[in-house]
């Protein structure tokens, strides 16, 4: 009789392969926090306030920014300007800034831009700002490459939007400003050109337009982009736990399709999870490198969340399928555990649906925003708490199949002692190693929790020592990613079908007491491949 | 703005470039455009509009040498530096509207010092103007970073090298530098720009200008302090998992806030009596001829008063009372509170017990036409009403 290789391992060869494996993970761990740079990068951008002198104000062919050739008059809104109308201000936000006496450029190893607009109002005592007043934004957003002259911007993209403006203030004196909620403003899956302009206008098309909004003083655009640095490093690991996972992937099929039968259930998740794996670490930021890929944030979504729909779904059928009780003769399948599975799907349905509305609209016009609208905030909220319900089901089923394994195996625990003392021990051995992944599982977890909830207390650095400085939330997403891609390999690695013949077993075959000997022998050609530690258990509920 | 001080900065700038350009070339006028460039030395600083400041080669030439290398390493950066000035100098005077001594900059008009002779003393109102000045030049130098106006601005770079003092690194690698771990870095380099420019004078061996560099410092302190965070979630869908934060520059009303209460609550020094209240390391050295730069905020000031615990580096300090301001002197270039307006029902120092020494008030109605009922819109356009009202006003005899 075979069983998987994790019952079959010596708990020195399995010492062997935790210390590697844990060896690994602390190598992604310092990766992370020695190496890479922080995961984003956010520059604040003070808009320059531009005059624009053309009649037509819709010509997307003229542009307006502060450096370079063609460059802008500015005016301080700070004077009286009484041949200004407010058609004629124009903001505009040169990006990235230039630094060190430099002029610096996009790479696109920074993969995406994130704009958020913050707006300064001062305080009028005649002119109160109203809370949740709304603000309309005519904003253009062009690109320009290194090779272009430096008036050569293009237009990207162009959308007049509408957004809440959510002010208060503390001391309600002339000039002092008030606290403005940021707005998101703007989300750009891939960063392809070499330099961006952003140019806002507020346009007063009806009266009731823009009339609400106090007296602007300033408009800071905060833009976020991944740092090249980390995609650097997170790339590499991808590039290197890629093959690994594939590699591994198909020894495990392979071991698989040698037995003479059937793969389980178990196999089968087991397959589909490396699946899942290998489609997230695939590393198709390389075709960013040469393409325009706008969908990079969204498919970076999808593939994050068909991984950990898989994991879940693969940890309750892992739940299930060490305490079959009753019907042994049937081969488990997925239907089984479509009431424990239909949690996953609604909870990643309803986040794939928001997704689509949110960063799928965003592909057509990247200043789209679902929370502007009262109705987009609902539906948005509504497929939020539905994830967060189904997600809280999901733990509870699981945390009570979970109880339900262990009650099971502490009840047959107490039948070994009937046993023969060479199979209890090999039982309790392979029970151990089952909790002993159980735990894995929960550490894994655990350290994700408690990772983020640390990243969220102690921003950004943590110093250990005064030349060692960890960059802890780089530190945490090398490490979780690392983690969970070990902790899969292992899983692969440790239940694949083992090919050893199992000595013990022989050798006490003739030792064994005969009822035990007729549970096995009832059916023998179904058996006999099965997980050792699952036909244990089988057996032990038939007892 | 409001359209009245809208006016009132508008016709104070006029009048500044009057003294600029108009007196350019005399003896008087050329001192003020020293003070002007000099903006580290607020004892000689005018507002200017800026603009006007740089073209002048004039100015250029009023530079402090170490002054000059620094505006031609960073261009832009004195329009900075003057909008700077100009800023601290309307918050000073919104910060002591009500006060005995109100920030004034009259004399300035008439040929002396910006803010008078007040700051040769080394009281209460110097420490203010000293500390509210270089926090006028820390945060218009990082506005303008910000903006894009200094192309020189220095990156944060923590990620790169742990050392502290990091050698220019070629151009190459610094462009390296931003592609491989970002550079967000404003508020910094206007803190440094502050230290290098508005510091040049104080060598930080007297004890004034110990006192001149505690409060340079404490106003450089409460511009980085009076930063918000502020956060944007980007995460999977947007949510927090991955999360960025930065800083935010503070409106300079609220630094100017801070400051004033600072200002309340100064403390009054002397130096470190004995040897043994010196830094060890400056005992240590045989020949303290020049105090090396990087130490030279790394001193501490002992309170007057022992009682007192010692003065943190955001608080103002001061060395002597200051004067009366309740009388004209023209030695100290303080104009009195005559013909002041003050509030007859207060109690504070706005009413016009106080404000006027007890000298008595002069109480007059008066008719005044005023704009009222604004609309704005954002940008340009007010439309008021004038409403006549009546207005009792109380001057200081």
């Amino acid at each position: 009789m075979t069983g998987t290789i994790i019952e079959n391992l010596s708990g020195r060869k399995l010492a062997v392969l935790v210390t590697f494996l844990l060896l690994c993970q602390l190598t992604c761990f310092l990766i992370g926090g020695l190496v890479a740079p922080m995961p984003a990068n956010a520059q604040n951008i003070l808009g320059t306030v531009c005059k624009d002198t053309s009649v037509m104000k819709n010509d997307t062919t003229k542009w307006f920014y502060n450096r370079g050739k063609g460059k802008c008059q500015p005016v301080d809104l700070g004077e009286v300007h009484h041949d200004l109308s407010e058609k004629d201000i124009v903001f505009a936000f040169q990006m990235p800034i230039p630094r060190e006496g430099e002029t610096y450029d996009y790479s696109r190893w920074q993969q995406n831009l994130i704009g958020v607009l913050q707006v300064d109002i001062s305080y009028h005592s005649q002119m109160e700002v109203k809370p949740r007043s709304t603000i309309t934004i005519d904003a253009r957003l062009a690109y320009r490459n290194k090779e272009d002259p430096e008036d050569g911007w293009k237009l990207y993209t162009q959308s007049v939007e509408k957004r809440v403006l959510d002010c208060d203030i503390d001391i309600k004196t002339d000039e002092y400003l008030y606290n403005c909620s940021l707005i998101p403003l703007f989300e750009l899956g891939s960063l392809f050109h070499d330099y961006y302009l952003l140019n806002i206008r507020l346009p007063i098309d009806t009266p009731d337009m823009n009339a609400h909004i106090g007296h602007i003083q300033d408009m800071w655009v905060t833009v976020i982009n991944q740092n090249g640095g980390f995609t650097k490093v997170w790339v590499s690991l991808k590039t290197v736990f890629f093959p690994c996972i594939i590699g591994i992937l198909i020894w495990f099929w392979r071991r698989i399709h040698m037995l003479e039968r059937k793969p389980v259930l178990l196999e089968k998740m087991l397959l589909s999870l490396g699946i899942a794996l290998c489609f997230l670490n695939a590393p198709l930021e390389y075709l960013t490198l040469q393409f325009d890929l706008p969908f990079m944030l969204l498919l970076g979504d999808i593939r994050q969340g068909v991984f950990y729909a898989t994991l879940f779904s693969f940890w309750l059928v892992f739940a299930g399928e060490h305490m079959l009780i009753q019907d042994t003769s049937a081969q488990s399948s997925l239907k089984q555990y479509w009431r424990h599975l239909s949690a996953v799907a609604i909870g990643c349905i309803s986040l794939f649906i928001f997704d689509m509305c949110e960063r799928g609209v965003q592909l057509r016009n990247p200043f789209y925003s679902i929370w502007v609208t009262d109705l987009g905030t609902n539906l948005a909220l509504t497929f939020i708490i539905l994830a967060g319900i189904s997600t809280g089901v999901y733990f509870l089923f699981l945390c009570y199949l979970v109880y339900k394994v262990f009650i099971n195996i502490s009840h047959k625990r107490q039948s070994l002692p009937t046993m023969c003392s060479v199979r209890r021990l090999h039982y309790e051995g392979i029970i151990y190693r089952f909790k002993f992944l159980m735990l894995a599982t929960l550490l894994c977890a655990a350290l994700t929790v408690i990772g983020f909830i640390l990243g969220q207390v102690a921003e950004g650095q943590w110093k250990w020592d005064e030349h060692i400085e960890l960059e802890y939330t780089s530190a945490f997403f090398t490490g979780v990613y690392g983690m969970w891609n070990i902790y899969i390999f292992s899983l692969l690695v440790l239940y694949a079908p083992s090919h050893k013949r199992w000595p013990v077993n022989e050798n006490t075959s003739d030792m064994q007491n005969l009822s035990e000997e007729i549970e096995f022998s009832r059916l023998p050609g179904e058996r006999s491949e099965i997980s050792s530690l699952t036909s244990f258990i089988r057996k032990a509920t038939v007892d | 703005m409001l359209p009245n001080k809208r006016v009132y900065f508008e016709t104070a700038s006029r009048a500044m470039y009057v003294v600029l350009v108009g007196f350019g070339a005399s003896r008087r006028g050329y001192a003020h455009i020293r003070g002007i460039a000099k903006a580290g030395e607020p004892n000689s600083l005018s507002p200017v509009s800026p603009g006007v400041l740089y073209m002048d080669p004039a100015v250029h030439a009023t530079l402090r040498r170490k002054q000059r290398r620094l505006a031609r390493e960073n261009p832009g950066v004195l329009a900075a530096v003057a909008k700077g000035a100009n800023m601290a100098v309307l918050e000073c005077q919104h910060q002591f509207k009500y006060r005995r001594w109100n920030c004034s900059t009259r004399n300035f008009l008439r040929g002396k010092n910006l803010f008078g002779k007040i700051v040769d003393r080394g009281c209460r109102e110097t420490a203010f103007i000293y500390a509210i000045t270089s926090a006028g030049v820390t945060h218009a130098v990082s506005r303008a970073c910000a903006e894009g106006a200094i192309e020189s601005c220095t990156c944060d770079y923590s990620h790169v090298d742990r050392a502290p003092h990091r050698s220019r690194a070629p151009n190459a690698a610094n462009v390296r530098v931003w592609k491989w771990g970002g550079c967000s870095d404003n508020i910094g380099f206007g803190f440094r720009f502050s230290r290098e420019f508005v510091d040049t004078g104080e060598r930080g061996k007297t004890l004034r200008e110990k006192m001149n560099l505690h409060n340079n410092e404490a106003g450089r302190m409460h511009v980085q302090t009076e930063m918000r965070q502020e956060c944007k979630c980007h995460g999977m869908s947007g949510s927090c998992t991955v999360k960025t934060c930065w800083m935010r520059l503070p409106s300079f009303r609220s630094v100017g806030d801070a400051l004033k209460d600072r200002f309340d609550g100064a403390s009054r020094v002397m130096m470190p009596n004995s040897e043994s209240d010196m830094p060890l390391r400056q005992r240590n050295d045989a020949a303290p001829h020049r105090v090396p730069r990087r130490d030279r905020y790394r001193f501490q000031l002992r309170p007057h008063n022992p009682d007192h615990k010692t003065p943190g580096t955001k608080d103002l300090v001061y060395l002597e009372p200051s004067p009366g301001f309740c009388e004209k002197n023209t030695r100290l270039g303080i104009p009195g509170t005559h013909g002041r307006a003050c509030n007859d029902t207060s109690i504070g120092v706005e009413g016009c017990d106080l404000m006027c020494c007890g000298r008595g008030y002069r109480t007059e109605t008066m008719f005044v036409v005023e704009r009222c009922n604004c609309t704005f819109h954002w940008c340009c356009e007010v439309k008021c009403k004038f409403c006549r009202t009546e207005k009792v006003v109380h001057t200081c005899l």
